[in-house]
Formats: structure tokens, C-alpha cells, sequence
């Protein structure tokens, strides 16, 4: 199993199970390599409403790694959504969610990336692999990403330190909870199958990500290239 | 301010107490605000669910601010009001397809919330209101439309507290909550709007409220008798 991993994730894996234990996240490590294997691309999203706070230089290390966490995921959610919106196969309420929350995907982006600055990680680049391009996969797929934005959202809470950056991203996980409740509704699934929402490490999402092969950087970058630059790598 | 008359208090008090704690950042009022909405309640024997929270919480061992125990009654005071909704909703018949299964479902989520926030606080839960729902549970616009502003007012009402919380382990509590309330209230928009009007995600951001302005909507329902 662990033959396939990406040694960059897996160390990713690693960092992120140390940090889970020690309520701590080596942000350095990680933005270095979420910066590695991004892809430039030229987004022109909506300008977002939200006050979300231009980090402070004495922001700590693990607030910085958690907001360019939540900004990959929502890179990979804004581009998934527009992706289906080029693709022009959706219709009805499926097309209507699309446009929408991808909207609001690209508005959290933009917050994200405003309040990193310069530490903002850049997007990967995607292979959403057909499933922007067919309506019931696209519901199935969304459900999922949005599903895995809250429990990763949920899962950071308390390891944020700064107040604010903590109330920036609860107003992001109750909007990303009425995307997953929305596109449930629209799938004839429960909205709200738990009275409590479950929440999920950086390891789990991270793991997920890497299943979904959205981002073939995960998959095909080579390890020599990877782990170059940095901490040494075993398994 | 002026002191306090200790007798009769009223959701008008508890509104004046909100809005000067969020004025002032204090929460020194706390122990009155608990004692007052406990003078508002009455005793309800619910059968309710066991909670589930996914962190243990209780507050019985100590250590845990006033602030957060007031917090944790305001919360819990919103879950009465929302449990009882629902339940009678659910008893009356009124409602049918997408909307009888929703009452059904949500009505499970609020007695799962009341019963956990009860279990936090212990011997320092508030007691239950007695409520008049004014027919809006025998109607299903009337229950659509004022689910749809409990649902977002719930919302609003924990994304307002997430900065106050003090304890880890009640803010992990109120986490696990706030995301169900806003999956209710998509749901409920989704419902009655078929994914146009009202959108079930009406913006990028949710905002909180203070205590205070949520106090004051609850209170302009009428729906809380005493």
C-alpha cells in the first residue's frame, strides 16, 4: 500500500498525524509542498464579501498550514465546479447547484488567498476524469467533495489559534455543510443523516484527495522530484 | 446600569442582558442570565434520545468558565425551542411527504441535542419554556417557513458564540452541531424552493449573531410563553 503512496504525501501523512497528536502542523513543510506541486493557474474569481482577516506576520505556523490546507480543498472544489459549468451537461437544479456553489467555492479561494498573501499556496492542476461531464456523477462527486470540505473544516477547529481565522472558517464550514445538505436533497439522500457532524484528520482528507486522482501531481510526480528539498523520507 | 429588580424577569431582561454583555465583552451576567432563564422554565419530562456528542463534555467536574456554562444554556434554550417545534409538528399530522420527513428527521436531531447539551451542563441545564407555536405547526407553508427561520436562525446563533467559547471541548460540541443546523436549513430551503428561491446556500459566508439580537428575534415569535 504504502508502495503507492507519494512519498511527499505520505510524509504529508506523516506531518499530519504528528500534528493531529501534538495540535500542532508543520506549516512550513507542508506549504512547501502543496507550492511544489501546484500548477500556476490564472483564476479570475469573484471578489469575496467575506472579512477574512489579512494574516498578521505573527501568525502562527499552524494557522498559515491549515488556511493553504483549506485553500487546496477549495482550489479542488472551485475548479470541479467550474469544470461542470464549462462542460454544459448539467440541467434543472443540478445545473442550477453548480453555478451557485461554484460561486461560493471560488469566493472562499479568494478569501483564503487574500488573507495567505504570499505564504497562499498556488492551485494544482486537475483531472476531474469525466465526472464534471455527466450529471449523475457530477451530484455523486459534489456530494462527496463537499461532504469531506466539512469534516476537514470540523477537523481543524480546535487547532486554530487565531479567533478570527477560527470564525472565518466556521462561516465557510456551515456554508460548505448547505452545499453537502443541498446536493444530498437533490441526490433523494439525507440531508442530514447524523444529529452530529463527524469530523476528519488532515491525514484522512488527505488520503481521499489522493484517491479521487483529481490531482494527478499527487499521482504521477516522481519521488526524486517530490522529496527534493525536503525532510528525508522512510517506508 | 441600573440594578437589577429581581423579580419577574422576562425575555425583555435577558434581551437587555444580551445586548450589554456584547457591548462590553463581559460575561458576568452570566450566572443571573442562567438563574433568570431558569425562572422562565418549567419542568418537562422528555423522553428524549440519548445524545451522541462526539467529545466527551460535561461540565460537572469544574473548571469550566461561566461564561461557557452561559453559553451552553443559551444554546440549549434555542434546542428546546426547536425540539418542541418539531415534535409538535411531527404529532400534529399536518405535514406530508418531503416535508412529514424532514419534521421527522430534524425532530430527532434537536431531542439528540437537547438531550446531549442537558448531559453537558447537569444540574446547571435551564429548564424547558413552555411554548405556543402559534399554529405554525399545523400548516405546512406556516411550519416551511418558520423552520426555515428557526434553521437559520440556529445557525446564526452558533457561528455567533464560536469566538466566545473558551473550552476546547464545548467548542468541539457546538462544532458538531452547527454544520447539522445548516444542513437543516438547506434542507428546508431546498424544500420549499426546489434549489431557486430560497437558494439553500443564499451566500459564500454565513454570518453569526450576538446573543442579543438572537434573543430578540426569539422573542418577537412570541413563540416562548413562559
Amino acid at each position: 500500500m504504502t508502495d503507492h503512496l507519494f512519498p511527499t504525501l505520505a510524509e504529508l501523512d506523516r506531518d499530519g498525524a504528528i500534528a493531529e497528536a501534538a495540535s500542532r502542523v508543520d506549516g512550513h513543510t507542508r506549504a512547501a509542498f502543496m507550492g511544489k506541486v501546484a500548477a500556476l493557474v490564472g483564476g479570475t474569481a469573484a471578489v469575496s464579501s467575506l472579512a477574512m482577516p489579512a494574516l498578521a506576520s505573527a501568525a502562527s505556523k499552524g494557522d498559515v498550514a491549515i488556511l493553504n490546507y483549506a485553500l487546496t480543498l477549495e482550489y479542488l472544489e472551485a475548479a470541479f465546479y467550474k469544470s461542470a459549468n464549462d462542460k454544459g451537461a448539467l440541467s434543472g437544479e443540478a445545473k442550477k447547484l453548480a453555478k451557485v456553489v461554484g460561486e461560493h467555492e471560488a469566493q472562499h479561494v479568494v478569501a483564503l488567498k487574500k488573507a495567505l498573501g504570499s505564504a497562499a499556496v498556488k492551485s494544482p492542476s486537475f483531472d476531474f476524469k469525466g465526472t464534471t461531464a455527466d450529471q449523475g456523477t457530477f451530484l455523486k462527486t459534489s456530494m462527496t467533495l463537499e461532504d469531506a470540505g466539512v469534516k476537514a473544516y470540523l477537523g481543524q477547529a480546535g487547532a486554530i489559534k487565531s479567533k478570527d481565522i477560527l470564525s472565518a472558517a466556521a462561516s465557510i464550514l456551515s456554508v460548505e455543510a448547505r452545499h453537502a445538505s443541498w446536493v444530498a436533497n437533490v441526490l433523494k439522500v439525507s440531508p442530514a443523516p447524523e444529529a452530529f457532524q463527524s469530523s476528519a484528520t488532515m491525514d484522512q482528507i488527505l488520503a481521499a484527495v489522493k484517491g479521487t486522482g483529481f490531482i494527478p501531481a499527487l499521482a504521477s510526480a516522481s519521488p526524486s522530484s517530490a522529496t527534493s528539498g525536503s525532510p528525508s523520507v522512510t517506508g | 446600569m441600573s440594578p437589577r429588580d429581581d423579580t419577574g424577569l422576562t425575555l425583555d431582561e435577558l434581551d437587555t442582558d444580551g445586548a450589554l454583555r456584547e457591548a462590553s465583552e463581559l460575561a458576568e451576567n452570566s450566572y443571573t442570565r442562567s438563574q433568570a432563564l431558569r425562572r422562565t422554565g418549567v419542568l418537562v419530562g422528555g423522553g428524549l434520545a440519548i445524545g451522541a456528542l462526539p467529545v466527551a463534555l460535561s461540565i460537572g467536574q469544574g473548571g469550566v468558565p461561566a461564561s461557557d456554562i452561559k453559553i451552553l444554556n443559551y444554546a440549549l434554550t434555542l434546542e428546546y425551542l426547536e425540539a418542541a417545534f418539531y415534535a409538535e409538528a411531527v404529532s400534529k399530522g399536518a405535514l406530508t411527504g418531503s416535508l412529514a420527513t424532514f419534521a421527522q428527521t430534524v425532530a430527532g436531531h434537536e431531542a439528540q441535542h437537547v438531550a446531549a447539551l442537558q448531559k453537558a451542563l447537569g444540574s446547571k441545564a435551564v429548564k424547558k419554556p413552555t411554548f405556543d407555536f402559534k399554529g405554525t405547526t399545523a400548516d405546512p407553508k406556516k411550519f416551511a417557513a418558520t423552520a426555515m427561520a428557526l434553521e437559520d436562525t440556529g445557525v446564526a446563533a452558533y457561528l455567533g458564540q464560536v469566538t466566545k467559547i473558551k473550552t476546547p471541548a464545548i467548542l468541539m460540541a457546538a462544532g458538531s452541531i452547527l454544520p447539522i443546523e445548516s444542513r437543516h436549513a438547506a434542507w428546508i430551503r431546498d424544500i420549499q424552493g426546489a434549489g431557486s428561491s430560497p437558494l439553500p446556500a443564499p451566500g459564500g459566508f454565513d454570518a453569526g449573531k450576538p446573543m442579543s439580537a438572537i434573543l430578540a428575534a426569539v422573542k418577537a415569535t412570541g413563540f416562548i410563553k413562559s
